[in-house]
């Protein structure tokens, strides 16, 4: 780098920020890796270097593989759910509809909340005795739709991902209507004045033009996804049994209640990995265009 | 514009308003259930409004949630102003006063942690906060929530300064202004709006934290709001209108920004997808 009267105001204005990073992002995760190659268990500070053994171990271990089934259950049902919850909401809301700006609070509204305010309601809607959802069915005589929701193993997960597209979708939502009203009006007009159908427009001129939103909330649900932790925790404990668990639950449960530290440490490895391989292609594709 | 009624729309309206009752069947059951006694909750069922109401339920959840919320207002406000001047002295860094390569690769550097799950940093955070001396203390939450704050502040920042003109600090530049006249001169008075966004983001996004709050606190001393109606949700002398009421109160500050200054929030929250 040339050497410029601004270097003192870029180490001044940058230092901190980088600091900061350097040490809670980058140094913490190399540490957590780290930890994971040790058997640091307990409160004793071993810290014995026994190589990938945790790894070896969670991969024979049964809550793993529910885990990682279920953050894959997320990835199928909740990602693409949002998604097209969303698309569909904002394609609605594009046509001129009355009231939309009331429509988008409401539907908005879920997001705004905290994980720990959204489960708190959600216990409430799914209480299999008194709670919102049999009450409801029951004064309808809707019987049959009454369940143990939460408390039935074989469900709960799939309650929990229709909470979350709930939560979401308003989000995404978002995303796509902007995208939709950032298409010059004059690329509607060619394609009308060309003789387009409504569903031709959308298939030739709006749908190509939603890949980037579409791809940017791939990437933050899907991240997401692998750390859902606060609303399942809250909601679930990642009960009954381990029906719930998702990586970030075991981690938690296996260090800051067993204080199975090492162990842990391995779980959130893989869950970094998970993360890097949907975020640096992203990032690639992202930064590319912008190159000088 | 005059637009058709065609069965389509119709369809689309039934659509939209059956949707809207879905959206706010569990807000609307929070506050019908949180106005009514435990008694009432047991005999009436959650969607009905009991009127007059009885805020017996917001008092008892108030007096429980009364320190974690001047808690959470105390850390959130601090970490909000923080990374929030922190990401716009970076951004304006990344984007007015270097160029090229370094630049982009810095900047890559540290967005990565706007994606970084948190659980693969999260037994050395506490180690290294508790090394600090810093565990269970709102200092503690601040110098955390700060840190993991700069990645999406910077992000926004510099989004937002690549949009400003080079040929504006070229010319300052020229007039022999220093890269710190610049900033205050020039850059801050235009920033406002990127300020506006950036902090209602930080501060909605730090209030509704748990993560952070359940690993770094215990006990009432620093406990953020969100960690103590988990701890209500959890506790057997909760019923569900104090939980409920609970529910209410600690998402009526986010509730409120998201009503009054909605447009801000989302600006923040779609800036960084629209533009990749």
């Amino acid at each position: 780098m040339r050497k410029s009267p601004d270097l003192p105001y870029i180490l001044l204005f940058l230092g901190p920020a980088l600091i900061l990073v350097g040490i809670f992002v980058y140094v913490a995760v190399l540490w957590n890796i780290y930890i994971s190659l040790t058997d640091w268990r307990g409160l004793l500070p071993s810290y014995r270097f026994v190589g990938l053994l945790q790894y070896k171990q969670l991969f024979h271990d049964p809550v793993f593989w529910t885990s990682l089934k279920n953050n894959i259950l997320l990835l199928l049902l909740f990602v693409p759910g949002s998604i097209l919850m969303g698309l569909l909401l904002a394609i609605m809301l594009d046509r001129k509809i009355k009231f939309e700006g009331g429509f988008r609070t409401i539907y908005t509204l879920p997001f705004a909340l905290s994980f720990v305010v959204t489960a708190t309601l959600w216990a409430w809607m799914y209480d299999p005795s008194s709670g919102v959802l049999n009450t409801l069915f029951e004064k309808l005589h809707l019987e049959f739709l009454e369940s143990r929701w939460i408390t039935d193993p074989n469900i709960a997960m799939y309650c929990i991902i229709i909470a979350l597209i709930w939560q979401f979708s308003g989000y995404t939502m978002i995303i796509y209507l902007a995208g939709i009203r950032s298409i010059p009006i004059d690329h509607y007009e060619a394609a009308v004045i060309d003789g387009a159908s409504t569903w031709q427009v959308y298939r030739y001129v709006v749908i190509p033009q939603l890949v980037k939103p579409t791809l940017s909330a791939f990437v933050v649900l899907m991240v997401f996804s692998l750390k859902a932790f606060d609303f399942i925790w809250v909601l679930t404990r990642g009960g009954p049994g381990t029906s719930t668990f998702i990586l970030a639950i075991q981690m938690y449960k296996e260090t800051f209640a067993k204080t199975n530290f090492a162990y842990g440490a391995a779980i959130a490895t893989i869950l970094l990995l998970m993360a890097l391989a949907v975020v640096l292609p992203y990032l690639y594709w992202s930064y590319r265009g912008e190159k000088e | 514009m005059k637009v058709k009624i065609t069965p389509l729309r119709i369809l689309m309206y039934i659509i939209l308003i059956f949707l809207a009752f879905g959206y706010l069947l569990p807000i609307w059951s929070a506050i019908t259930t949180s106005t009514k006694t435990g008694e009432q909750v047991a005999l009436t069922t959650p969607i009905q409004l009991i009127l007059p109401p009885y805020f017996g339920a917001y008092k008892i959840a108030f007096e429980n949630l009364k320190r974690p919320i001047i808690n959470s207002l105390i850390f959130t406000t601090l970490a909000t102003i923080f990374s929030t001047v922190l990401g716009s002295l970076a951004g304006f860094t990344l984007a007015k006063l270097m160029r090229g390569s370094v630049s982009k690769k810095l900047l890559i550097l540290i967005t990565f942690g706007v994606f970084l799950p948190y659980q693969s940093i999260l037994i050395p955070l506490v180690r290294l906060i508790s090394s600090l001396g810093l565990y269970n203390t709102i200092p503690g939450l601040v110098l955390t929530h700060t840190a993991y704050g700069i990645p999406i502040t910077t992000l926004l920042f510099t989004n937002y300064y690549y949009e400003i003109p080079d040929e504006l600090v070229e010319a300052a530049k020229v007039d022999g202004a220093s890269a710190a006249g610049i900033y205050t001169k020039i850059i801050l008075p235009l920033s406002m709006p990127a300020f506006v966004v950036t902090a209602i983001y930080q501060f909605t996004s730090i209030w509704n934290d748990y993560l952070f709050g359940v690993v770094l606190t215990r006990g009432e001393e620093a406990m953020p709001a969100t960690v103590m109606l988990a701890n209500l949700k959890g506790s057997f002398v909760a019923n569900w209108n104090v939980q409920m009421a609970g529910a209410l109160i600690v998402a009526l500050p986010t509730l409120i920004i998201m009503i009054a200054l909605g447009k801000y929030l989302i600006r923040g929250y779609t800036s960084g997808a629209i533009k990749g």
